[in-house]
């Protein structure tokens, strides 16, 4: 991860706010005021989100959060995007149950019917983010990233010590 | 509330203890009374004999460090708020019991706190009470600048960018590139917009103006003790002198990066003092016009700043400084000093 970050740092590209600020509005219905005091970047085939009064003149390694990936054919938000600004979502939101939140954590298929169109979905529970769902012909599936899922699917073994100290 | 009496002056017998043996008595606890009738046994416990005569209630403490620590989280309010995360709890069926000094804090009752829901939402980060205590102290505002030095794995990061409601400028900084790797991981699950992680060699810091820079300096760990007995095998007064040479250092930079008027927190968690005294004496005596103010943190029991040990006179001011063991609150041990350039 490091490394890879390492060769494209010179490559932050500022990115039209209003472009990113359509795309998340166009699919989730996400107000633009969500981000408000945010701006984006283009770094390789993502983008990233940070609220700084400046880029520092540092060597770094990351700035903000990883927020859309545009490797696709179609832009992907990241589960770690939908989680902050997934809450002002009005559409395309899938909200589970308890059972079906928990399978969605572990990462598992599940066929459901919800009211939304094929493509990525915000997922959420209780009205709170789980994070970024694909759903397709009556399928959700669960696009957690692998080392945040929790459940089933793994041996859980020292996954309560998270955290330091 | 825990009655202070000498192991020596109860007489065993003396109590309602329904016949047992003696030296089984002196095992175990006094329940009803709150009093541990136990001669500190150290076995095991490599380097914490040395503490003896300057930690209150030793016994308490050696006692304390056998336990394993309380599992304990904070509310992530970039992600939630608090009323809202409670009443989650409280649907879940997970028991809890809010922090008496920290709204934020909690102490949850079950086995894998990582596993919740609320974990993968970000709305909880698994913490360590007394490790909660150093960005409290450095008490950073929205749109400042701020340095965290030793961040990784980066709870205390992702409590400073909460602090700062995800506003101003936040530099995380870690040398370590697989250690990176958790403290990236750990700010994408905060939501944290406004951080910069770097991996420079923290004495050579280049940046400077900050508001407040944190310094959790890497040390022999003794306060994670009831984490794992381990780390007091791994202890040895060389690896402290090894390491001291590093939070000089560190320190020392913290203090130039940092504004006038500005503040630095410096924290470990150990309890030898040639890491931590002996650090911010010398700091103090390095750089001009630093101060200490007071590290102390209402509602959590600590003692002051040791001003000599071992024949090193540190001086009368680090007893500002706050020194938290294990047995004072239930929780890890931990070092807190707040340095103010003037």
């Amino acid at each position: 991860m490091s490394q890879s970050s390492l060769k494209n740092r010179s490559l932050l590209q500022p990115m039209d706010r209003a472009r990113v600020v359509e795309i998340m509005g166009s699919r989730f219905g996400i107000p633009p005021e969500a981000f408000e005091g945010v701006s984006f970047s283009l770094r390789g085939r993502n983008v990233w989100a940070f609220s700084l009064p400046e880029i520092p003149d540092l060597a770094w390694e990351t700035v903000g959060l990883r927020v859309i990936s545009v490797r696709g054919r179609v832009p992907k938000p990241t589960t770690a995007a939908l989680q902050l600004f997934g809450r002002h979502a009005t559409k395309n939101v899938v909200d589970l149950g308890t059972e079906d939140a928990l399978k969605f954590a572990a990462g598992e298929r599940q066929r459901i019917s919800a009211p939304v169109e094929d493509g990525y979905v915000v997922v959420s529970h209780g009205g709170d983010v789980l994070g970024c769902g694909q759903y397709l012909d009556g399928e959700l599936i669960s696009l957690l990233p692998k080392e945040r899922r929790i459940g089933r699917a793994e041996p859980e073994e020292g996954r309560s010590g998270r955290g330091d100290l | 509330m825990v009655i202070r009496a000498r192991p020596e002056v109860l007489i065993p017998g003396g109590f309602d203890d329904g016949g047992v043996p003696f030296e089984e008595m002196i095992s175990r606890p006094f329940k009803r009374l709150g009093i541990y009738l136990i001669k500190a046994n150290c076995s095991g416990m490599k380097g914490l004999d040395r503490y003896r005569d300057v930690i209150p209630d030793f016994d308490l403490f050696v006692e304390a460090i056998r336990r394993p620590l309380p599992v304990t989280a904070r509310i992530n309010t970039l992600k939630t708020d608090r009323d809202r995360l409670l009443s989650r709890l409280r649907g879940a069926k997970v028991a809890f019991t809010p922090f008496i000094w920290y709204p934020f804090g909690l102490r949850l009752t079950v086995e894998k706190p990582g596993n919740l829901l609320e974990s993968l939402m970000g709305q909880i980060h698994i913490q360590e009470e007394i490790s909660m205590v150093s960005p409290v102290v450095l008490g950073p505002k929205p749109g400042e600048r701020i340095l965290d030095l030793c961040a990784a794995p980066g709870s205390k990061t992702t409590q400073i960018a909460m602090m700062m409601e995800n506003w101003g400028l936040l530099v995380a900084n870690d040398p370590a590139n697989t250690r990176v790797a958790s403290l990236r991981s750990n700010c994408e699950r905060a939501g944290a917009v406004n951080v910069v992680v770097t991996r420079y060699d923290g004495r050579r810091f280049p940046d400077r103006g900050f508001d407040r820079v944190l310094v959790d300096a890497p040390c022999t760990g003794q306060g994670m003790a009831r984490k794992d007995l381990k780390v007091l095998d791994r202890w040895s007064l060389k690896r402290s002198l090894g390491l001291q040479r590093l939070q000089r250092a560190l320190l020392r930079r913290a203090l130039q990066v940092t504004r006038p008027g500005g503040a630095v927190v410096y924290s470990t968690c150990t309890f030898a003092p040639e890491e931590n005294e002996g650090v911010v004496s010398w700091a103090l005596g390095q750089v001009r016009g630093v101060r200490l103010e007071d590290a102390s943190v209402r509602g959590l029991a600590g003692s002051p700043g040791l001003a000599e040990w071992e024949g090193s006179r540190f001086g009368d001011e680090v007893e500002r400084c706050t020194r938290y063991y294990p047995h004072q609150n239930d929780a890890g041990g931990f070092f807190v000093a707040k340095l103010i350039k003037e």
